[in-house]
């Protein structure tokens, strides 16, 4: 169950990220929905999880781009894996260090991509510095929506057929 | 019995060390689309027809329905159209400014038109800075690897890997490792166009010093690369100043808005062999 929902998450994630990523093609505003979902599954199912959705959706993302395969794999699972072990030691519950946390991952995974293709190309590659404050500000605003909506959306679910049936039932 | 979290941190070291195993192989060997990169490629490009589909679909509902009604079908015909008007006249130009070059005079017969066609963008960056994009054509169009991509005002990019009957990814010009073989209109200097750069995002390498490059001379393709026709616009010099080594450094920005990229045309034939080489003579 944790397994088919660690895949799930990482599934959608990368399909939104492929669907949403097409307005922002060439602009300053980047966004990683995939670094993102492993930050929710480090949170909600541990660092065993993360570490298989990180490793998952980094090799997914790896291969759609056709760039070296495990670069994305490895920076994801390790940021997957120091969120996990975060949240199994302190209590990450409130939307502020959640985002707190999705912002120090986006760090973390874009400094370790950036690291690995020095090493690859011999030199350290260009970096934008304000291209990344823009991807982990965007991150961390999805986190916030897509935490806070987990959260909310199954008490609106059943709030919701309760209301409606109510109103269906009144007697004109 | 082992503590479950020295457990995690074997697992995590496990699957890290398999990244780097990884990645070395393909750094040691790159050679043809690994079996990974098919099977993720192949299953998400349904995906992402789908959800462009639907994606277009919504934005459709809105400009139909809601925002201008009737305007938005109009606007996407004619864009089409003057996407594939704005090809043909990049060929012309290609041509015209071929012919300024008394060696392009020699290759005039090579320079033939090229077939070209019409792919919808689906999706975008699958990771952040990749610069990927998948658009709507694939092998049953007759698209294969290393075909250039242009739009409205220049060069977008090539296709990489091995396409699927109705999806290809296309590296953008600005990507990481991508490069394009240049040449400096006035100039007439040689050289290589390189993306990954940050600010600006194109280099263009190996022109040097002696040249006198000047900041808004324009750059086009040589046609040495054996992608693009010579003569097609890649960008134009922001920057160019003397170098430490033997050749300047020029910056470039592209004169393709990648941010609007909506309808590409895909150069359905590789230029012929040597047809670029008019400009560019050694002073």
């Amino acid at each position: 169950m944790k397994a088919a929902g660690v895949v799930a998450a990482i599934a959608i994630a990368v399909a939104l990220q492929l669907t949403l990523a097409r307005f922002t093609v060439g602009s300053r505003w980047a966004f990683d929905l995939v670094l993102v979902s492993v930050v929710y599954v480090a949170l909600r199912w541990g660092p065993t999880a993360a570490v298989m959705g990180g490793s998952l959706g980094g090799l997914l993302q790896d291969a759609l781009a056709g760039s070296t395969i495990g670069v994305g794999g490895l920076a994801k699972t390790v940021a997957g894996f120091a969120t996990g072990v975060i949240g199994s030691q302190f209590i990450v519950t409130r939307p502020l260090p959640r985002m707190l946390l999705v912002a120090g991952a986006t760090v973390v995974a874009r400094l370790i991509v950036l690291g690995l293709f020095g090493v690859i190309d011999g030199h350290w590659p260009d970096v934008s510095w304000l291209a990344m404050l823009a991807e982990t500000l965007l991150n961390s605003l999805a986190a916030f929506v897509l935490f806070q909506g987990s959260e909310s959306l199954p008490g609106m679910l059943r709030r919701g057929p309760s209301r409606h049936s109510s109103f269906g039932k009144r007697k004109w | 019995m082992i503590d479950i979290r020295r457990r995690t941190t074997y697992f995590f070291l496990l699957v890290s060390l398999g990244h780097v195993l990884l990645i070395s192989a393909q750094v040691q060997s790159k050679s043809g689309m690994p079996l990974l990169e098919a099977i993720a490629f192949g299953a998400f490009s349904g995906v992402q027809r789908a959800s462009a589909g639907f994606a277009d679909g919504v934005a459709s509902l809105w400009g139909r329905y809601i925002a201008v009604h009737g305007v938005v079908s109009e606007n996407v015909q004619l864009r089409a159209e003057i996407a594939q008007l704005q090809g043909q006249l990049q060929q012309k130009d290609a041509i015209a400014a071929q012919a300024h070059s008394l060696e392009a005079l020699l290759h005039l017969q090579q320079s033939v038109a090229q077939r070209t066609l019409a792919a919808r963008v689906i999706a975008g960056d699958p990771a952040p800075g990749s610069l990927v994009i998948t658009i709507d054509r694939g092998t049953d169009d007759g698209l294969r690897a290393d075909l250039g991509v242009i739009t409205l005002g220049g060069i977008v990019g090539r296709v990489i890997g091995q396409p699927l009957p109705h999806a290809a990814r296309v590296q953008l010009l600005t990507g990481r490792g991508a490069g394009v073989g240049a040449v400096l209109e006035q100039a007439n200097a040689v050289g290589t166009v390189q993306g990954g750069g940050d600010t600006p995002p194109l280099r263009m390498l190996y022109v040097p010093n002696s040249y006198d490059v000047k900041a808004g001379e324009r750059v086009l393709t040589s046609g040495q690369d054996g992608i693009f026709p010579a003569g097609f616009v890649i960008g134009s010099v922001t920057l160019a100043e003397r170098g430490s080594t033997m050749y300047r450094l020029i910056a470039v920005r592209p004169s393709v808005n990648f941010a609007h990229l909506d309808v590409v045309l895909v150069l359905l034939d590789a230029p012929p062999s040597g047809a670029g080489t008019a400009v560019g003579a050694e002073k």
